[in-house]
Formats: C-alpha cells, sequence, structure tokens
C-alpha cells in the first residue's frame, strides 16, 4: 500500500525515475567527496598559514619580552596584518595576541580593548577555554573554534628562552573566506548535482522509451488480438537481440499465423457461402422448373386444340395452379422484403389467433396442443412476423409428431426479452441434418418446398434476435426463439 | 649621486631603563671633570666622506629629502657627507666616543651628561620658531579622559629614547617633583626609540599616555595630521635648549669649523632655506652651551632627590596648556 504510487506508473516512468535517482546519488556522492577533499585542503592551507604567521612572530619576540620591549612586539603583531604578498590577505585576521603564562597581555592588535599588562578578558566561556588549551600548548598548535562564518581557527606557538616559557603568540585567523569558498563549491556541486539529475532523467526517458515501446507495441497488439482485429496488427520493429526482442519476435509470429489463419477461414465462409448460393440457385431452378414442364405442354396442347372448350376447362385450373406454385416460391423467396414492407405492431394477445389456424392443420388428428401464452397484452410485437415464426414452427412440429404426440407452445417475458418455445415430442432430427435445416430448399419432406425453417431463420435475424434448436432423435426437439422487446414509445 | 645613505642597523634591545641608570651613575661617580681632551687622531683623506650621525631627534624617514640635504652639505664642504643613523641616542654617542664619526645631531641630554674625558664640542643649536628652544610633551588618546599625569598611574607609559630629555627624562623628572617613584608610577613603559613611534603608540592604545619632541609632534602635525590628531597634549615642559648638532673633540678643527660655518650659512643662501624650510627650522644658530642648563638643573635636582613640584618657577608655565 506504502509504495502503490511506484506500482501504479509504466515501466517507463519506473526506468526513468530509477536512473535518475541513480544519476543523483552518484553526483551527489561524488560532489560531497570533493567539497570534503576541497574543505580540508583549504583548511589545511589556513591552519599552515596561522602557525606561519605565530611562529614569524614568537621568533622575536623572546628578545622583546625579555627587554619589556612592548612596542616591538606590538610592531611584530601588527606587521602580520599589513603583510603583502603570500596568501596572507586573503585570510582575515581576526586578531593576534602575545599572552604571558599568567594569561597577562604582552601585546594584542586590538590594543584599547585589550590593555598591555592586563590579564587577558575571557569573559567568554569559549575564551575562557581557548586560554585553558593555550596555557597547556608547549608546541606549535591549531586551536579552533566552531565552523562557520564568524568562526576561527587559532594558530598558537609558545615562546621559549632557554627552556623557560615566556609567553604564547596567538594568531587567530578567521574561517570567513573558508567558508565563503566552501559555501561556493556546494553551490558548484548542487548546481552539477542538478545537472547530472537533469541529464540523468533525460537520458533514463530515452532509454525506458526505447524498452518500452516494443511492450507497449505488443499490448496493443494483444488487445487488438482480443478484439479480432488481425488485420491491422503490422510487426513490431525488433531493435535488441535481448528477451524484449525474442518475445517482440515471438508475438510477432503469433499474430501473423493468427492472421493467415483467419484469412483461411473468411475464405472457407466464403466458399460456403457460394456453396450455399449453388444450393439455393439450383432449388430455384429446380421447383419453378418442375410447373413449368407440365405447363408447357397444357399451352401445347392448347395451342393444337384451340377451339376445344374441354381441354381449355380441364388445362386453365393445372396452368393456374403451376403459375400460383411458382409465386408462391419466388414470394417466399422474397419473405424479407415483403415482411419489411408490412411491418406492424401489435398487442402479445394477438398470437391467440393462431390457435385456430393450429387446430386446423391438426385436424383430425388426435394431436394436443399445449397453449401458454403468458405474455402481457401490453407487450407489443410485430404480429405479421411473429405469427409467420409460430406458424412455421408449430406445422413443422405437428408433422414431426405421431398421431398420439404433444406439440406445444410456450411464450413469455424475460427482461428485455420475449422467448417463444415451440416443442414436440416427435422423431426429432438428425445430428447430419442438424446444421442444413436453416439452408433453403433443404427439406426431408416429400411436398415439402425446403423454406419454413429458412424464412423463419430470416425473420429472426432481421428481428436480431436468436434462434436455437435442441433436438434429440426418438425423443423430440425443441425450439427457442429469443425476440428483443419493442419499446412503445417507438411504435 | 655621490653620497649614499647607510640603512639603518638592526634594533638592539639593550637599554633597558635599569641599565642607563647605572650608566648615568657611574658616570657621575666618575667624575664631573669637563677638562679632559682627547687627542685628535691622523687626519682623514679629503675624498673620505664625512660621517653625520642622525639621532631621533630629527624625522629620519624623508630619506630624499635628507639624501638631498647631504648633497648640498658635501658641496659646501668639498667633501662628501653622509649621514648615518642608529636606532638609539646611545648608539650614536658611541660612534662619536669612539671616533667613527666626527658629527652628530643628538638631544641635549646626552650632551649635558658628564664624560671623562669629554670628546664633544657644541656646533649649533637649530633655531625653532623664533629661539633655540623645545618642549616636552606629555600626550594621551583624543578620546581618553585622561587631563593630568596623576591620572596616567598604573596606566601603560610610551618613553621615546632613555637617552632623550623629552621624551624620557622631563617625565621622570616630572614624576620625581610630585614625589613619585618613576619606576612603579606606570603598570607598564616602553621605549619606541622614536618620538613618532611614541606618537603612534600612544595613537594606537597601546600606550595611554607618551612623552614626545615638541618639534616632532608639531612637525607631524602638518605632515601626517591624521596620526598626530589622534593624540591629545596634557602637559607641556617648560623650554629646554633644542637638541644640538655637536662635533667630535678629537675632529679636525678646520673641517669643523667648515662644517660650523656651512650650516650658519644656510639661512642666507636660497638652497640652504630650501631645507630650512623641510626641517621646520628657522636656521642652525651659534649658541653657548648654557642653554642646555635648565636640563642639567632637572638631572641634578632629579639625581639628589631636589625634584620640585610643578608648580616651581620654572615649571609653571606647563599648566596653561592643560585641557
Amino acid at each position: 500500500m506504502r509504495f502503490a504510487w511506484l506500482r501504479s506508473p509504466g515501466l517507463s516512468v519506473k526506468f526513468a525515475l530509477t536512473i535518475t535517482a541513480v544519476v543523483a546519488g552518484v553526483a551527489f556522492t561524488i560532489g560531497a567527496v570533493m567539497v570534503t577533499l576541497d574543505w580540508k585542503r583549504f583548511q589545511l592551507e589556513l591552519e599552515n598559514s596561522a602557525l606561519l604567521l605565530a611562529h614569524s612572530v614568537s621568533v622575536t619576540a623572546a628578545d622583546y619580552i625579555l627587554q619589556n620591549d612592548y612596542w616591538s612586539l606590538f610592531k611584530s603583531l601588527k606587521k602580520l596584518t599589513t603583510k603583502g604578498p603570500g596568501g596572507v590577505q586573503e585570510t582575515l585576521i581576526v586578531t593576534a595576541m602575545i599572552i604571558d603564562p599568567e594569561g597577562n597581555i604582552l601585546a594584542h592588535l586590538q590594543p584599547s580593548e585589550n590593555p598591555l599588562g592586563l590579564p587577558l578578558s575571557r569573559g567568554d566561556t569559549k575564551e575562557n577555554e581557548l586560554w585553558l588549551s593555550t596555557q597547556a600548548v608547549r608546541a606549535p598548535t591549531i586551536l579552533s573554534s566552531r565552523f562557520g562564518k564568524e568562526g576561527f581557527l587559532e594558530g598558537v606557538v609558545p615562546i621559549f628562552s632557554d627552556q623557560i616559557l615566556l609567553g604564547f603568540v596567538r594568531v587567530r585567523l578567521s574561517y570567513r573566506e573558508l567558508f565563503l569558498k566552501a559555501q561556493r563549491s556546494a553551490m558548484v556541486i548542487v548546481g552539477l548535482t542538478l545537472g547530472l539529475v537533469l541529464l540523468g532523467s533525460l537520458l533514463g526517458t530515452a532509454l525506458s522509451r526505447r524498452m518500452t515501446k516494443p511492450l507497449t507495441a505488443m499490448t496493443q497488439g494483444i488487445e487488438a488480438l482480443g478484439r479480432g482485429e488481425l488485420a491491422t496488427i503490422s510487426p513490431i520493429a525488433v531493435s535488441d537481440n535481448d528477451e524484449i526482442g525474442l518475445l517482440t519476435m515471438t508475438f510477432n509470429k503469433i499474430a501473423a499465423e493468427m492472421a493467415e489463419k483467419k484469412t483461411l477461414e473468411e475464405q472457407v465462409a466464403v466458399s460456403e457461402k457460394l456453396v450455399a448460393l449453388g444450393r439455393i440457385s439450383a432449388g430455384v431452378a429446380h421447383e419453378v422448373n418442375n410447373p413449368l414442364a407440365g405447363m408447357m405442354n397444357c399451352i401445347d396442347t392448347l395451342k393444337k386444340h384451340p377451339n376445344d372448350p374441354e381441354l381449355v376447362a380441364r388445362y386453365l385450373p393445372l396452368l393456374d395452379k403451376g403459375l400460383n406454385r411458382i409465386k408462391g416460391i419466388v414470394q417466399s423467396l422474397l419473405i424479407e422484403l415483403h415482411v419489411e414492407d408490412t411491418q406492424a405492431t401489435d398487442s402479445a394477445a394477438s398470437l391467440d389467433e393462431l390457435r385456430e389456424l393450429i387446430a386446423s392443420e391438426i385436424g383430425g388428428r388426435d394431436i394436443q396442443l399445449a397453449w401458454d401464452n403468458q405474455l402481457d397484452e401490453a407487450i407489443l410485437i410485430d404480429k405479421i412476423r411473429v405469427q409467420q415464426i409460430i406458424l412455421n414452427l408449430l406445422k413443422n412440429a405437428i408433422q414431426a409428431v405421431t398421431d398420439d404426440g404433444t406439440v406445444s407452445f410456450t411464450t413469455y417475458q424475460d427482461g428485455d426479452y420475449v422467448t417463444l418455445i415451440i416443442s414436440d415430442d416427435g422423431e426429432g432430427i438428425s445430428a447430419d441434418y442438424r446444421k442444413q435445416i436453416f439452408d433453403p430448399f433443404f427439406t426431408t419432406k416429400i411436398n415439402g418446398t425446403g423454406l419454413g425453417l429458412w424464412i423463419v431463420y430470416r425473420l429472426v435475424e432481421c428481428m436480431h434476435g436468436i434462434i436455437e434448436v435442441d433436438s434429440e432423435l426418438a425423443k423430440g426437439t425443441r425450439f427457442v426463439v429469443t425476440l428483443p422487446c419493442i419499446e412503445a414509445s417507438t411504435s | 649621486m655621490s653620497s649614499i645613505l647607510k640603512q639603518p642597523d638592526k634594533p638592539r634591545g639593550d637599554c633597558i631603563v635599569k641599565q642607563s641608570w647605572l650608566v648615568i651613575t657611574l658616570l657621575i661617580v666618575t667624575g664631573l671633570t669637563h677638562s679632559a681632551r682627547a687627542e685628535t687622531p691622523a687626519h682623514t683623506a679629503a675624498s673620505d666622506p664625512i660621517e653625520f650621525g642622525l639621532t631621533a631627534v630629527v624625522i629620519q624617514e624623508n630619506l630624499r629629502f635628507l639624501d638631498q640635504w647631504s648633497n648640498y652639505l658635501s658641496q659646501k664642504m668639498g667633501q662628501p657627507v653622509t649621514f648615518v643613523r642608529r636606532k638609539s641616542y646611545r648608539e650614536v654617542m658611541e660612534l662619536l666616543e669612539s671616533g667613527s664619526i666626527d658629527f652628530a645631531w643628538i638631544c641635549g641630554y646626552p650632551f649635558v651628561k658628564n664624560r671623562t674625558p669629554e670628546y664633544l664640542q657644541l656646533l649649533s643649536v637649530p633655531v625653532y620658531a623664533g629661539q633655540p628652544l623645545y618642549h616636552s610633551y606629555i600626550i594621551v588618546h583624543k578620546a581618553s579622559a585622561y587631563q593630568s599625569i596623576e591620572e596616567l598611574e598604573g596606566k601603560v607609559f610610551a618613553f621615546s629614547d632613555p637617552e632623550s630629555n623629552s621624551g624620557y627624562l622631563y617625565p621622570q623628572f616630572l614624576l620625581s617633583a610630585k614625589g613619585k617613584n618613576p619606576e612603579a608610577y606606570f603598570r607598564n613603559s616602553f621605549f619606541t626609540y622614536n618620538h613618532a613611534e611614541t606618537i603612534e603608540a600612544v595613537a594606537e592604545q597601546v600606550a595611554d599616555g607618551g612623552a614626545v619632541d615638541s618639534y616632532i609632534w608639531e612637525t607631524l602635525l602638518q605632515s601626517r595630521p591624521e596620526l598626530v590628531n589622534q593624540t591629545r597634549i596634557i602637559v607641556k615642559s617648560p623650554a629646554f635648549g633644542f637638541p644640538p648638532l655637536v662635533a667630535r673633540l678629537g675632529a679636525d678643527r678646520h673641517k669643523v669649523e667648515k662644517m660650523k660655518e656651512a650650516l650658519l650659512a644656510m639661512s642666507d643662501d636660497p638652497q640652504g632655506q630650501h631645507f630650512l624650510r623641510g626641517l621646520k627650522l628657522d636656521r642652525f644658530g651659534d649658541f653657548p652651551p648654557t642653554i642646555f642648563d635648565s636640563i642639567s638643573n632637572m638631572i641634578m635636582q632629579k639625581r639628589w632627590g631636589l625634584a620640585r613640584d610643578v608648580t616651581a618657577p620654572n615649571a609653571a608655565q606647563q599648566r596653561s596648556d592643560k585641557r
């Protein structure tokens, strides 16, 4: 949970952040080391100059102290501040003094505040500590205060004459220059670090882009595969021969194979359609040709005997029957066009009108019809189409059952859908035929046209519904049609 | 340039107060006669430079000026004249005593001291502000509250030279006259061996007070006002004979006469007047040694405990300058 924000962004962000962090870390470490080394060098220089200055005073101080020549002592301190070249001017002399072993001032650069011959003022605890440290000094030593703009370090050199301690020279140099130098180098380091971080983040972004680009492309490719848009997938460029490169190559291979497979499937579908079309054409030709032959004979006979009223009376009904059959076939083939033109909605109760029609279809046979219309009267249906579907399916069911069989019709509402179930306990449909039952002109009946189920299928399809068939030999068949409800407002 | 200015020697710290007292005491004990005369050593060649000793009674920092003056004197003498400088009066006195130099510009105090045998003769006394006289000034820092030498008790005091009248003898005398022990009066005291540096020591507040030559103080007031204005006079001494120019007794009489003439004649010729102006002097005059009697008296009074308070008649005028 705590690092959720780190897990959520993409790899490109994580890579870039990681590289930036590493670069920043390295730059900062190097910078810190440089500053520290620089600072140590400066401090050593400062310490050396403090000792050098204190020593230069101590060389002559012994004689002056023995001779009470305080003026020369003072002048030797004063000279420190007016010294020309040698880096001394760069460092700020805070103060300098010569103190005797008892702590009395022999000379001081600020004589008005630190009068000659009086004990050095040690009101400050820091000053007192420094003096206690100074008292213990027997060889040139560096004492220092805390580091800062106002900080200082002190070169302390004891003054000896014939092994007798005469006093101490204390030269106090300001840390100010050192501090400013350290500050300047710290600024440079911070600037450099920021620059490197910027460079690192740019580099990281570029690198991570390069690394994650094939991954992103692959993700998009897989998503396209999921949607089945195989044609839109173009091969992803393989830039490196690493694991990602191998993955990319494998993906490209799979995508290509799937695209090839889809193309093959499409080709198969096209040829299947062509086969179906051929079958339809053959069916139409056959169905139309049968009555045509009889009608041609009739017409030939009538031509030979144009004035024979008996022939006319006998053949005209035959011609009429043949033409009606052809008209029926053509009308059935045009069912789609036909029903579209005559779309009419009506109450679901209108379905009950079919009951009479079905009863007459059963005729004298001892078939039991179970009729169960659970639809509310308020529900609207596409009367003509739905009646056609139910009629066709029930006719088939009646033909399929034996004389003591049962045919049932059930309809009900299921959410936004209307379900129609037509079932029988007839002989069932063999698995061989099940694929073909919705094909036009496919029939197992002696006088069938093979268009009934095809018409049902086309009607369901054009109403955006689903038709399912569930059949078992010697047990019966069940057709389930699911149609979307018609919204009252649009009707 | 034919003449060369010698650089001063390295300072030698042999001038502790007590030591100078020992020497003075010794001189007094060994005799008070002025009669002894050192025999003149063999004459030096005319081309040999005449070495003229200078002490802190003149401002020696102006090298070019002194160089030009020595050129002028060389011209007048017909012989190169070189100024020889030493840190302390004593060193110059030793050079005179040993015969290393024949002439020197010294202070009235060493001049009036007893010598056995006597080896000095008075050459000339400069005339400053119309008189062959000067004073000793006791000075303090301008910002300080001190108004009298009494207030300087237990403080730090800067003397100029243990053989200086204005810079040492007078303040010692003044304290004796007040019944004080000059040795224990100050917390600390030191010698700067230079009147200008005494002023500096007071200006820097290394010393709370100092004793200086009035001639040097007044001259520096014009050339270095930023320094001198840091100081304030609290005591002005009675007049003393101006630091004299002396010749070694054993020196060639002719040369001494010629030098005396050259010096006395400076006020008569424009070039000489130029140098006198530079020295802020009116002229070099011929005066009897008696003008230094006031210094001799001071030594005597101090030596035998006869010192009187500053209210003594000869010291009355110093009060007028108290501020």
